[in-house]
């Protein structure tokens, strides 16, 4: 089986590169005297550009190692990991307008309730205990200054 | 010679403050629990504290953070011995012979060992730091920008070097990082880059919520997609205490460990991971019976689990007297130690000597605290193991969640730890390296600034570099890293670990 992941990821990375010497070239590169705010950036980003090129050469002409033989990625859990992170941006979008104590009793139960699939009943107890004692430690104790969002009114 | 007894006593002075003692055994027991808990490192641990540490003064911060780093190492040990489950990368080659012996019921002496040496590579290495400290700190002080460029740069490649993988991968990840260091406000012009006129970039890309998502956020995912399998062994802890015969097998290993781990932790882009590959190795090649190793000798245990704590010793000395992190998880904590408002280098001894010399004796009590804590409270250890992990995950991220927007008060960062996760859980299956990646994020403002400063300094004559000879040693040191894999194979950890 050939390796397909080398070739994809030296290519992304080579896509990256030439954008970052295109926006530091943009910087100015300034003079070997007064070197520009793109000076460093522009040259970084041409070796790694001519490193992305190796890694997609050597790829192609290197029989893979081993662990690239395997598909990158086991179908099982996809699913799973996608959930996950669709939560966790959620919990990243909502926080400041809900406020803690509402997402992240929520984001427990989904992660508990629907992604995991354990008793509701489970779910929404660990869930409880774990937003009251995470508020307690973080904002009691700690003083962290976790958003309050709509509960703002409770003054606690 | 006095002097330096004279700050030792003034460390203790500083370090047996009550309220520095309680925040230095948080560190070693958070060190410790971390290091249990697999899929949860010390970088990433010390990443998701740090913001609990804002209300608190940098000294007691910096003792309990420095406490997670060497706690973690004494922890990772026993889960490997226990399970084969290695609680951080630098207890990898302790599951060969550990988990061996665990199954011929010497899981004791295992647990034994591991906690011995490591309490003895620990202090040895916290002395060593005592005297090799300010050495290098009055070394440093003559140290112009084109040194500290050269430096920097032999850090990067160092690491680089001793990556896991290929070695190109890792140079491209360390230009990555650089790249990203420019995020923001170029302090010498006052301009803008790479900012996409997105406000949340105007102050840069900060290094702590990159490496959460890179070693927090991404671990969790790829521990979903495998499902961790944990049989727990069954049989009793018992005979922590190492016989003589076990301690007159594995006495040298701990020396060698010790001294070995001691000086790979100082080398820029070396530390604890390297350290414990390259003691099992030699411990292989000194050994009258290297056919025992794989099996339950003894000495695969003592030797790695010295190393790794010499060398999470060693590693303070480059962020305490140059300014330079040896490794990820020094990085982090110079990143803490800047948001504190200190300038870690050469200067740190005579501008806050309480921080210095109270971090380093404080390493000293923690020891002895690991070693008082980790062997009666293993049961609890193998205990919290048990904890599925359908409830553990859930907990990592929140804690990710939380310790990323406590950073600043804003989502901005919260959403740079999600996507460097995603970014990390690729990584991993597209075989890079996130280390390099980190360092250089780390260095990058200090490495532009130096060399700009040079060039100044030169009138844009790039001889200077060469020309000088601390900065031209360095060069060649990298240069040498650099061209050496491409003539030899390079030796790999991948290598270390099956000799």
């Amino acid at each position: 089986m050939k390796d397909k992941t080398d070739p994809a990821s030296g290519f992304f990375w080579l896509i990256f590169s030439v954008f970052a010497s295109y926006q530091s070239y943009q910087l100015g590169l300034g003079t070997l005297h007064q070197p520009g705010p793109g000076f460093l950036f522009f040259w970084t980003s041409i070796v790694t550009a001519i490193l992305s090129v190796a890694v997609i050469v050597i790829s192609l002409s290197k029989r893979p190692p081993e662990e690239a033989q395997q598909p990158a990625f086991a179908k099982k859990n996809v699913t799973k990991i996608v959930l996950v992170l669709i939560s966790l941006f959620f919990y990243a979008l909502l926080m400041e307008p809900l406020g803690f104590i509402i997402v992240t009793l929520v984001f427990f139960i989904v992660l508990l309730g629907m992604i995991e699939k354990k008793r509701w009943s489970f779910a929404v107890l660990v869930s409880l205990i774990v937003t009251v004692v995470s508020y307690l430690v973080f904002e009691m104790a700690l003083q962290s200054q976790l958003p309050k969002g709509l509960l703002t009114f409770l003054r606690f | 010679m006095v002097e330096i007894l004279q700050s030792v006593v003034f460390g203790f002075q500083v370090a047996l403050q009550p309220v520095n003692l309680i925040y230095c055994f948080f560190g070693v027991l958070i060190g410790t629990l971390v290091g249990v808990l697999p899929g949860l490192g010390p970088a990433a641990a010390i990443a998701l504290l740090l913001p609990t540490t804002f209300k608190i003064t940098p000294v007691s911060a910096t003792i309990m953070l420095a406490g997670i780093y060497y706690g973690a190492m004494y922890g990772g040990s026993t889960t490997s011995i226990l399970v084969n489950i290695p609680g951080e990368a630098a207890s990898v080659v302790t599951c060969l012979d550990g988990y061996q012996m665990a199954l011929k019921g010497r899981a004791g002496p295992a647990l034994g060992i591991a906690a011995f040496g490591s309490f003895i590579a620990g202090t040895f290495a916290v002395i060593a730091l005592t005297f090799v400290g300010p050495l290098l700190s009055n070394v440093a002080l003559a140290f112009g920008p084109p040194e500290y460029f050269s430096m920097m740069i032999v850090g990067i490649t160092v690491l680089t070097y001793l990556s896991s993988g290929s070695m190109i991968k890792a140079l491209i990840m360390a230009g990555v990082g650089l790249m990203l260091s420019g995020v923001g406000m170029d302090t010498i012009s006052g301009k803008y880059r790479f900012t996409f006129n997105i406000p949340s970039l105007l102050d840069g890309v900060g290094v702590v919520p990159v490496a959460m998502g890179l070693f927090g956020i991404s671990e969790v995912l790829l521990n979903l997609e495998t499902e961790i399998n944990r049989d727990i062994l069954a049989t009793k802890v018992k005979n922590l205490f190492p016989t003589l015969k076990d301690w007159a097998d594995s006495l040298w290993s701990i020396v060698r460990g010790s001294i070995l781990g001691f000086f790979l932790g100082i080398i820029p882009g070396g530390g604890a991971v390297v350290a414990s590959f390259a003691s099992y190795a030699i411990e292989k090649k000194a050994s009258k019976h290297p056919e025992e190793f794989g099996k339950g000798a003894i000495q695969g245990v003592a030797g790695p689990e010295s190393a790794n704590n010499s060398a999470a010793g060693g590693s303070f000395i480059p962020l305490l007297t140059l300014g330079i992190p040896a490794n990820p998880v020094m990085a982090i904590l110079l990143g803490a130690l800047m948001i504190h408002g200190l300038q870690p280098g050469p200067l740190l001894m005579q501008n806050a000597p309480d921080l210095f010399w109270g971090t380093i004796v404080s390493m000293y009590i923690g020891n002895v605290m690991l070693l008082v804590l980790n062997l009666p409270l293993i049961p609890i250890w193998v205990k919290v193991l048990k904890v599925p992990y359908y409830l553990l995950y859930p907990l990592i991220l929140l804690f990710c969640l939380i310790g990323a927007y406590s950073l600043d008060n804003t989502v901005a960062d919260v959403i740079i730890m999600l996507i460097f996760g995603i970014l990390g859980f690729l990584m991993k299956k597209f075989r890079y390296d996130g280390a390099p990646l980190i360092l250089a994020l780390v260095l990058g403002q200090k490495l532009e600034t130096s060399l700009r400063r040079s060039l100044i300094m030169s009138q844009g004559d790039f001889s200077i570099f060469v020309t000088r000879p601390i900065s031209l040693g360095f060069l060649i040191t990298a240069v040498l890293l650099l061209i050496v894999p491409v003539i030899t194979q390079r030796k790999r950890l991948s290598t270390l670990e099956e000799g």
